[in-house]
């Protein structure tokens, strides 16, 4: 009853504050960015520079095997403007490219350096076989390099028939992939929600210690823990709406709420308890932030191998954002692993608990403090 | 007498920091932040296709993939099965009737799978490294894109953190009344602002250029970069400031700093992946144009005309901030 009183009155006193607002504009603000902002597919489109150094007959063969290859395929005249200087060249636009075809190495070489694509001359050596001169930046790496000096060593048709007949063995058929815009949702409302929790849990105790609102709690009937848990509530509901608001006009219908608001939740719950539990520590805000901040950009860390599929070290899934993510995946999937999120849930919600646990016992000795 | 004033403001303000955790930390965290660029940026840019295969089972080919690829060896098919199926994106190529199959969980993006396809193809090809018709010529660039993408997101941050340092001293100043207090002494509101700007304008500097160094930019130019963190901690400072007035307690000043990762962040991702006329919808943003100049700065593609151009449009655009919410400072000023 104590407990439902202390969070029907830190509800009022979030809705007459300032913070609950910017939550939901912030969430409002995402909301657009995703739905006018990031196209359903990120184009994917390189650009290269070529020049055939061969006959005009194996030129034509080249550029024929191009437009071919992509039945879409336009090509047209272009000027290129680069280090002050304008170069003539054939553009290709294919579905993955676009090639500048021009008219001699210096001009591939100029091309490539200014502009840092990759560029490329081919022509004949001296047993009269295709030979291939790479201009690359310098970074890219060495598995990389070793890829493009073999590619063109066997014909590309015979590479195409073989790949082609390459048998795959998918364990499941069930997945559909994400678009692009669907896969940016994860790592939003897990930062925008569930780990904000974390600076304004610690925002809230040190607002409350320096109004005094601490040393009055100390003389009512009412436990500390409840007056945490009343703080957490609010952060919870916050994160819940935000995180709603964010995915419900993305993804419709076609996910399972239940399972979200599970997650939501017991993320929120966990950033909130890490949040009070760092609070604990310091007796200044600026102190708690500091940390929270350097554990932020920790825990930011998963984001890089959540976009970088081949990039996956096995200290990154120990960072918590790692399964959080995951789990924010599996939900918007359609066929979707159900029991990941689950298992997500739990594990996030038994650490919130143990966190809470001990958070509650530093905050008896030091709240009145 | 102004600039003397403004400096005592400078120096005392420093000398109260520096007895603080948070400027130390905000000094000490984009280093630590720059280590961490440097820790991780070599493994992600070599990132190539995971593949998983039967130890011993063909060691050639072992051998031959991993010039290509990362891989990994399993005692069994099972044991590979296990590793394709776990959440990331690992391959299995698999052993069957004379030749091999490619084993996938069904959820890898295309790109990943047409990679190992092509890698087995070249090894059933028999296609060897060493009988390579190419040569490459570098131009001796050693900085990924994606570090030096970090590293620029790294410099906007310092920024901002300087700008938060200013909204977190002036609460506090509001806090201990010292604000009104200013108003009976002999120094000016301007000189205060100076004054108390300056400290978050030395803290950003110190860390942008430590950031630049520690990541292996030493030889960008110094000279630019410390231009472009000036102009964009100005702004960062003028949030941070307007902030700091607007806020009456800590949680609002928490609430706005959140706001302001916004167009921070909106702009780096205009930078990025927006293309062609797009771009121009972040025409208005001063990071827009901060993360153009670093970008500049850090490709050492620019000259000094197009930088003291963007450094001009961040500096117009500060200027415009500051007319349209000068009123609120000196009222925030006289509380």
């Amino acid at each position: 009853m104590k407990l439902l009183s202390s969070i029907k009155k830190e509800l009022i006193l979030a809705s007459r504050g300032f913070y609950f607002y910017v939550e939901l504009l912030f969430a409002l603000v995402i909301l657009a960015v995703l739905l006018f902002a990031i196209p359903q597919n990120f184009s994917h489109i390189t650009t290269e520079y070529l020049y055939f150094n061969l006959p005009q007959q194996g030129k034509e063969i080249f550029i024929n095997n191009i437009l071919e290859d992509d039945p879409d395929a336009k090509s047209e005249m272009a000027e290129i403007e680069a280090g002050g200087k304008t170069f003539d060249a054939e553009l290709i636009v294919t579905d993955e490219s676009k090639i500048y075809i021009v008219d001699s190495e210096e001009t591939v070489r100029i091309l490539a350096d200014s502009e840092k694509n990759l560029g490329a001359v081919i022509e004949l050596n001296e047993n009269n076989q295709l030979y291939y001169k790479y201009y690359l930046q310098g970074y890219e790496s060495t598995r990389f390099k070793n890829l493009i000096s073999i590619l063109f060593n066997e014909s590309t048709e015979v590479l195409e028939d073989r790949i082609n007949n390459q048998e795959v063995r998918p364990l499941s058929t069930a997945y559909e992939p994400l678009t692009d815009r669907e896969n940016t949702i994860p790592p939003l409302i897990a930062f925008s929600g569930g780990l904000m929790g974390m600076f304004i849990m610690a925002s809230y105790i040190f607002l409350d210690k320096k109004e005094g609102v601490i040393e009055a709690y100390a003389v009512t009937p009412s436990s500390v823990w409840k007056y945490l848990m009343s703080k957490i509530f609010v952060i919870l509901l916050t994160s819940a709406v935000s995180g709603l608001v964010i995915i419900m006009p993305v993804m419709g219908l076609r996910i399972n709420y239940g399972l979200l608001l599970m997650l939501l939740l017991a993320t929120g719950f966990f950033a909130s308890t890490l949040g009070l539990l760092i609070a604990s520590f310091y007796d200044n805000i600026m102190k708690a932030f500091g940390v929270i901040y350097l554990l932020f950009f920790i825990l930011m860390v998963p984001c890089i191998a959540y976009f970088i599929p081949g990039w996956d070290p096995v200290w990154v899934k120990i960072i918590p954002t790692y399964p959080m993510l995951q789990g924010f995946k599996e939900i918007i999937l359609s066929n979707g692993d159900i029991v990941y999120p689950l298992i997500a849930s739990t594990g996030f919600l038994a650490a919130g608990i143990v966190l809470f646990f001990i958070t509650n016992i530093r905050f008896k000795k030091t709240l009145s403090v | 007498m102004m600039l003397k004033r403004i400096w005592i403001i400078f120096t005392r303000d420093l000398k109260v920091n520096t007895r603080e955790f948070m400027a130390i930390y905000m000094m000490i965290i984009p280093l630590l932040l720059a280590v961490g660029i440097n820790f991780l940026s070599p493994g992600v840019n070599d990132t190539s296709v995971n593949l998983a295969l039967i130890k011993n089972e063909n060691p050639g080919q072992a051998a031959y993939f991993d010039d290509f690829a990362h891989v990994e060896l399993f005692s069994d098919e099972q044991r590979v099965e296990d590793r394709v199926s776990r959440r990331d994106d690992v391959i299995g190529v698999l052993p069957e009737n004379n030749g091999y199959y490619i084993m996938t969980q069904g959820n890898e993006p295309g790109s990943v799978i047409e990679y190992a396809k092509l890698l087995n193809v070249l090894y059933e090809s028999d296609v060897r490294l060493e009988d390579a018709r190419s040569e490459i010529i570098e131009f001796g660039r050693t900085v990924p894109p994606l570090k030096k993408m970090l590293v620029n997101m790294l410099l906007l941050l310092i920024s901002m953190l300087a700008g938060m340092l200013i909204a977190m001293n002036i609460v506090e100043e509001k806090i201990d009344n010292t604000v009104s207090a200013i108003n009976v002494t002999p120094i000016s509101r301007r000189a205060f602002i100076l004054g108390k700007s300056l400290t978050g304008m030395f803290v950003a500097l110190f860390s942008s250029i430590a950031v630049l160094l520690i990541t292996g930019f030493y030889t960008v130019n110094l000279g630019q970069a410390a231009l472009v963190v000036f102009s964009s901690t100005i702004l960062s400072l003028l949030i941070g400031f307007i902030q700091g007035l607007n806020s009456d307690d800590v949680m609002e000043a928490a609430g706005s700093v959140k706001l302001m990762f916004l167009p921070m962040a909106g702009s780096i991702a205009g930078y990025e992946f927006v293309t062609g006329n797009w771009r121009i919808f972040f025409y208005w943003s001063p990071f827009y144009w901060a993360y153009s100049a670093n970008d500049m700065i850090l490709s050492k593609s620019g000259s000094w005309p197009e930088l003291i151009l963007y450094i001009g449009i961040i500096l117009a655009i500060c200027g415009a901030v500051y007319a349209l919410l000068a009123p609120r400072i000196v009222k925030g000023l006289q509380h």
